[in-house]
């Protein structure tokens, strides 16, 4: 049974039968010798009931693990060709996952695998195929990406203020906005953040008022702009239409964009007039004085 | 969804057969996911009717007095919950293409330019 150890298929499936309960993954078949000590060891360590019982001698585990532990192997997908980290622990995890999946194709193992290393220690259930962001770690780097640092949800804070006339120029993932006290802005779906979420948009490029304008360069480092998700909505389909005219081809697609609404509730780090309150009763007593006037 | 603060969303109705085969993943999201859902919207009202002879439906009932209705036939319970929170996400808005992705009420702060301008 174990005559060749090439790379070749079927044999391959005939180790997998036979070390169903605990599957050494497939780089060991890359390295022949590997492959013997690793399932001679699996099959010992594991306890398999097997008639045909390997023919080698007991050799290390470790050193079997070991030996495959800096082995590369090869998938069509980019994730995967590096090199495999993490302790035998986490191999023997991925290889009890990958069980359910033995009917797919080498190329399917190899990608997941790939996904398996991908994440942290923490276990995840793969068969999703999504990114568990497990540590807060993750999400405040990909925050940081797209320049927005979650703050607490909203409680009884009143984070809703009148106009103030001062701007600031934001920039969210790729886009830029003119962005002042009040405004709403869509963007792209921003993930890490539910509706009622406070934000606060770190990357100011500019900020503005009536008597001061500061620059940044191309950041202002103490600009912050406080932001609330409003809603996280679909936008309305837009049918992508390709045509070859005369050649028989005609293709339709929807595509609805997920996007964000933020309300900008704050801007920090300008000067801020404060005539407003000064103007606004002298308006209203010359409101009146009209009033009176006309009734009079 | 929330406006302001305040959430949008004032009702769901989720319309549902308890004979036909397009109904079976809402059944099945009514028994697994539905209550999670109730607990994580306190402020919304759900409610679930049984509709015979019809497909399974999610109405939704937002403060603008617009309704949405999402058919949701034939699907599984995590679909049904992702359409479900896509409904509690929005605003009752009309879905039609965005004009501008910035709206405001005030945009000009130190003023708006004009070829008279001189700084």
């Amino acid at each position: 049974m174990f005559g060749l150890f090439t790379m070749h298929t079927p044999i391959r499936r005939c180790l997998q039968a036979l070390t169903r309960q605990s599957q050494p993954t497939l780089s060991l078949f890359k390295d022949p010798l590997s492959l013997r000590l690793l399932s001679s060891a699996a099959l010992l360590n594991h306890n398999i009931s097997s008639p045909l019982l390997p023919i080698f001698t007991n050799s290390k585990p470790t050193s079997a693990f070991g030996q495959w532990h800096h082995g590369r192997y090869f998938s069509s997908s980019k994730q995967d060709d590096h090199i495999k980290e993490g302790g035998t622990h986490e191999i023997e995890d991925e290889d009890d996952d990958s069980d359910g999946d033995d009917d797919d194709d080498d190329d399917d193992y190899d990608e997941e695998e790939g996904d398996y290393e991908d994440e942290d220690d923490d276990t995840v259930a793969v068969s999703s195929r999504k990114k568990v962001y497990t540590e807060e770690e993750k999400e405040a780097e990909a925050e940081a990406i797209g320049y927005k640092v979650v703050g607490p949800l909203q409680k009884n804070d009143n984070v809703f203020k009148p106009y103030e006339p001062a701007f600031a120029v934001v920039q969210i993932g790729s886009h830029q906005f003119k962005v002042s006290n009040g405004d709403s802005i869509f963007t792209e779906r921003l993930k890490f953040c539910e509706v009622n979420d406070k934000l606060i948009l770190n990357k100011v490029l500019l900020l503005g008022s009536p008597s001061q304008t500061i620059v940044g360069r191309p950041i202002v480092p103490d600009g912050a702009v406080h932001a609330v998700v409003e809603e996280h909505a679909l936008d309305a389909k837009v049918i992508i239409f390709k045509k070859k005219r005369r050649k028989n081809y005609r293709r339709t697609k929807g595509h609805r964009q997920e996007l964000t609404k933020l309300r900008i509730t704050n801007i920090e780090g300008v000067e801020k007039p404060l005539n407003e309150l000064v103007e606004k009763p002298s308006k209203s007593a010359k409101k009146e004085r009209e009033k009176v006037a006309v009734s009079a | 969804m929330a406006l302001r603060g305040v959430w949008q969303l004032k009702k769901l109705v989720v319309s549902f057969s308890d004979w036909g085969g397009s109904s079976r993943g809402i059944r099945a999201f009514m028994e697994s996911h539905l209550p999670a859902f109730k607990e994580a919207n306190p402020q919304l009202e759900v409610d679930t009717e049984m509709i015979r002879g019809q497909h399974p439906h999610l109405k939704a009932f937002y403060k603008n007095h617009n309704d949405r209705v999402v058919c949701v036939k034939n699907m599984d319970p995590e679909e049904i919950l992702l359409h479900a929170t896509r409904l509690r996400n929005a605003l009752g808005r009309k879905v039609i293409k965005l004009r501008t992705r910035h709206v405001t009420k005030h945009p000009s702060v130190q003023g708006t330019w004009t070829t008279a301008l001189k700084y």
